[in-house]
């Protein structure tokens, strides 16, 4: 071994912006998390031009798969145009010439915070997903390492437990997003913050999802066809967000999770929440020829 | 149309850091240069939160954000990350560090003596104001001592470990190429030591001193004597691949040994870093100290001192709450409102 | 610094070994294509001077040698690259992980024929009902071993490679011998 051999001539800047090393380590961790569905595998999370919390988990996984013909879509909250994901986007596409797409159709590779597309994913897609804390049992027990051990032992019960008690507290989960699911019928993962409309989405799936954390440094997966099912009693069922029956006062559509836009009369209107979707039935309502893919919910409801 | 553009986003990303850019102005090289020579001590924080010593491109970092620290170390630590590793340099023993300054606050005297260096322990903290009227505010010469004290000095806590005083750390003969390094492989817990260490080492000098002051203040369960402060050069050996080690020059380092004594013996807790920063150096080895049997969720315990004094993690995690959260926030309010709705008396139906 | 940077060829052959190997692994039994045949592009791909290797193929070894990877015993390594398989025992000492860090259960790469030999059913994530497939080449009890030893999520995963055809088998598959 020689240090020609270990080292190429200085770039300002490697291909996708991490080194060969940085990517081979996050690949041999991901192939783990494929392996292993649900369960989260550390890493070493190397730092990126962008601050830790800001989908830092995320982009290292992107710009490890990310090549010259990948094309390329980043939300945020559902939203191609919100500030993060075009900072996100136009980042992705500056250190690797890759294209970018608002169109969930044309995407290759998607990366997301807190939604999933209201189209379909193919086999061919690859989801994304940042993840703020990757330990649904935090909430139960914020250090990590015990935490740890009760992943191990499938020691669950005390996240039972917590659900048990909000309802016979409030008659119901009070689980907001990152609805706490068992995947592959032994681990159980956040989804991340997701709503809980877009949970049954993962569940034999025909994509591949894929969750990173990078200030928290863990990765997990969730392959194509693999079992996620929110953790509910037998008696009470698992409820998305009653936003199937809610219209897009701008563009008609329905059935489909929406942002609440709160009125000066104390009223509420509601719009789509996936903005290309949402951009896509106004350009049908006036009248453009406009390809939608199949979606997940149909009249409302999960097909 | 009814959604806002993509370009719209892209434009006010744009437009907002054009704004915070444009409060500094022209960043050039002799700016940097400016940066460096007149706050070598905020250069030295910046490159130990960074983990990278470089003076020119700390004192860039500096000038680039403006002086966002946080940002600063943010921008280095993005730079490291990417940079090949040519080397693993030879381990520095304690008695070969090139010392500017060593003080014990354990002993009157120590062998070799307490050496003073620079500092603004003893300095009367009054502003220069006649500066801001146009007064050059010179230093004053420093005066040579007679006899200069020597530039490598034992430790402290070597002499004590002689006196059966304290029972040094086993020596760790890893070589160093195997040594773990936190920044490349995660963080598990319990910590290896070199993790740990090097957390420390890494760790924002703020969030260390809230966490050592703590411990110190009673939270924790020693208390600490400060054995043994120093701020030192150590040169940096590496082998070229022929065979020959040389050096690669000298990078100015702090440590510090604090000390409590547990039964018999004295316990030993220890920290050090890139640069000389003081107050770092003794918090992070208080917290060092304090950790041993410390209870789980304790400011002491390892876990919780290495996660929130991670000055990249913490502060990032701090600032994204700014960006927006309304999908969830969205999930909750349904999760309330249904929950709300259910408690509300229903209407009898009508007999 | 503002225009893209372009990928090297080996970043461009790391990359695609890459894409074949995730989509290998997430849909188990599915044969994808490496951009080379062998094992070479996947060393490329997963194999540096911060994981530990073993390496049973002496042909291979120079290549594995050259990345810097730590060569390791069995049980130490992350990475096994097998060639072909002789003996079923040989899974023995492959590391599996702990319960508390499956991630330690190990990568294993053996050389196989694809598409001839027996006959199995997979089942198991990545696939939606049942997948079949045939892999010729393995020893006698090589997949009644593999059961005996994996204890999900402990346990390692297979690629098997034939030429450039690769094709993974993850702990999670259950494998059913028809």
């Amino acid at each position: 071994m020689s240090l020609s051999t270990l080292t190429k001539d200085w770039e300002p800047m490697s291909y996708g912006f991490l080194d060969p090393s940085a990517k081979r380590e996050i690949r041999r961790k991901m192939l783990k998390a494929v392996a292993v569905p649900g369960c989260q595998m550390p890493y070493a999370s190397r730092e990126v031009p962008m601050a830790r919390g800001w989908g830092t988990g995320g982009l290292q996984v992107s710009l490890t798969l990310i090549n010259p013909e990948t094309t390329v879509k980043v939300i945020d909250q559902g939203a191609d145009d919100s500030v993060n994901a075009a900072s996100i986007r136009r980042f992705l596409a500056r250190v690797s010439g890759a294209p970018t797409t608002l169109d969930t159709l044309d995407a290759d590779l998607i990366q997301s915070r807190h939604r999933i597309p209201e189209e379909k994913l193919r086999e061919d897609q690859v989801l994304v997903l940042q993840v703020p804390n990757p330990e649904p049992l935090r909430p139960v027990q914020p250090n990590m390492s015990i935490a740890r051990q009760m992943h191990a032992d499938a020691d669950y019960g005390r996240m039972w437990l917590q659900l048990y008690e909000q309802i016979v507290r409030s008659g119901r989960v009070m689980q907001g997003a990152s609805y706490p699911s068992m995947v592959n019928g032994r681990h159980v993962m956040t989804p991340s913050p997701i709503p809980r409309w877009d949970v049954p989405k993962l569940h034999m799936a025909k994509h591949l999802t894929i969750l990173s954390a990078g200030r928290e440094k863990r990765i997990h997966a969730v392959p194509p066809f693999t079992r996620v099912e929110p953790l509910v009693f037998d008696d009470v069922p698992y409820k998305v967000e009653e936003h199937g029956d809610l219209t897009c006062v701008r563009s008609g559509a329905k059935g489909f999770f929406m942002n609440e836009i709160p009125q000066g009369d104390g009223s509420s209107t509601y719009e789509i929440s996936d903005s290309e979707f949402g951009v896509k039935s106004i350009k049908q309502t006036e009248g453009t020829d406009t390809i939608f893919g199949e979606t997940w919910y149909k009249n409302g409801e999960m097909s | 149309m009814a959604y806002v553009a993509t370009r719209g986003g892209e434009r006010a990303i744009e437009q907002s850091e054009r704004l915070y850019r444009a409060a500094m102005g022209d960043i050039t090289e002799q700016r940097v240069d400016e940066v460096k020579a007149a706050m070598p001590y905020l250069i030295d924080r910046v490159m130990g939160e960074a983990s990278l010593y470089d003076e020119d491109l700390a004192a860039l970092a500096l000038a680039q954000t403006g002086g966002e620290l946080f940002e600063a170390v943010l921008a280095l630590r993005a730079w490291r990350t990417t940079q090949p590793r040519l080397q693993v340099a030879a381990p520095i023993a304690q008695d070969q560090l090139f010392t500017h300054r060593r003080i014990s606050a354990a002993f009157k005297d120590i062998p070799g003596g307490q050496v003073l260096g620079p500092t603004l322990d003893y300095s009367h903290r009054i502003l220069a104001t006649d500066v801001l009227n146009g007064a050059t505010y010179a230093p004053e010469k420093v005066e040579a001592a007679d006899k200069p004290s020597s530039a490598y000095q034992p430790s402290v806590a070597a002499w004590q470990a002689e006196n059966d005083l304290l029972d040094l750390p086993v020596p760790d003969d890893t070589k160093p190429e195997d040594i773990p390094d936190v920044t490349r492989e995660p963080l598990l817990f319990p910590s290896k030591r070199a993790h740990t260490l090097q957390s420390l080492a890494r760790s924002e000098t703020g969030g260390a001193l809230a966490l050592g002051y703590a411990a110190m203040r009673g939270y924790g369960q020693a208390h600490p004597t400060v054995n043994e402060l120093r701020l030192a050069e150590a040169e940096i050996a590496v082998t070229h691949p022929n065979g020959t080690t040389f050096s690669a020059g000298r990078v100015k380092v702090s440590q510090a040994e604090v000390v409590s004594k547990k039964g018999e013996k004295l316990e030993l807790g220890f920290a050090a870093t890139l640069g000389w920063n003081e107050v770092k150096c003794i918090s992070a080895a208080t917290l060092d100290l304090n950790s041993k049997g410390a209870e789980k969720g304790s400011a002491t315990e390892e876990e919780f001192y290495l996660y929130h004094t991670e000055g990249v993690e913490s502060s990032g995690f701090c600032i994204h709450f700014k960006l927006p959260h309304y999908v969830t926030f969205q999930s909750s309010l349904d999760a309330m409102r249904d929950a709300k709705a259910k408690k509300s008396p229903k209407p009898e139906p009508a007999q | 610094m503002l225009s893209a940077p372009l990928p090297s060829v080996e970043e461009t052959r790391a990359n695609q070994s890459f894409d074949a190997l995730l989509n290998a692994l997430s849909r188990p039994g599915q044969i994808r294509t490496l951009p080379t045949a062998g094992e070479g592009s996947i060393v490329d791909a997963l194999l540096d001077r911060e994981c530990r290797v073993f390496c049973a193929d002496p042909t291979l070894l120079p290549q594995v040698l050259e990345t810097g990877a730590m060569i390791a015993e069995l049980p130490d390594a992350d990475l096994v690259f097998f060639g072909p398989v002789q003996d079923a025992e040989a899974l023995l000492s492959v590391a599996q992980g702990s319960d508390l860090y499956p991630d330690d259960g190990a990568t294993v790469v053996v050389r196989a024929p694809l598409n001839v030999g027996s006959k199995l059913r997979l089942t198991g994530p990545g696939i939606e009902f049942h997948h079949d497939i045939k892999i010729a080449g393995l020893p006698t009890g090589f997949w009644h071993m593999r059961q005996e030893l994996i204890r999900y999520p402990m346990g390692f995963d297979l690629f098997f490679v034939d030429g450039d055809q690769v094709l993974g088998i993850p702990r999670s598959t259950k494998v059913e011998e028809l």
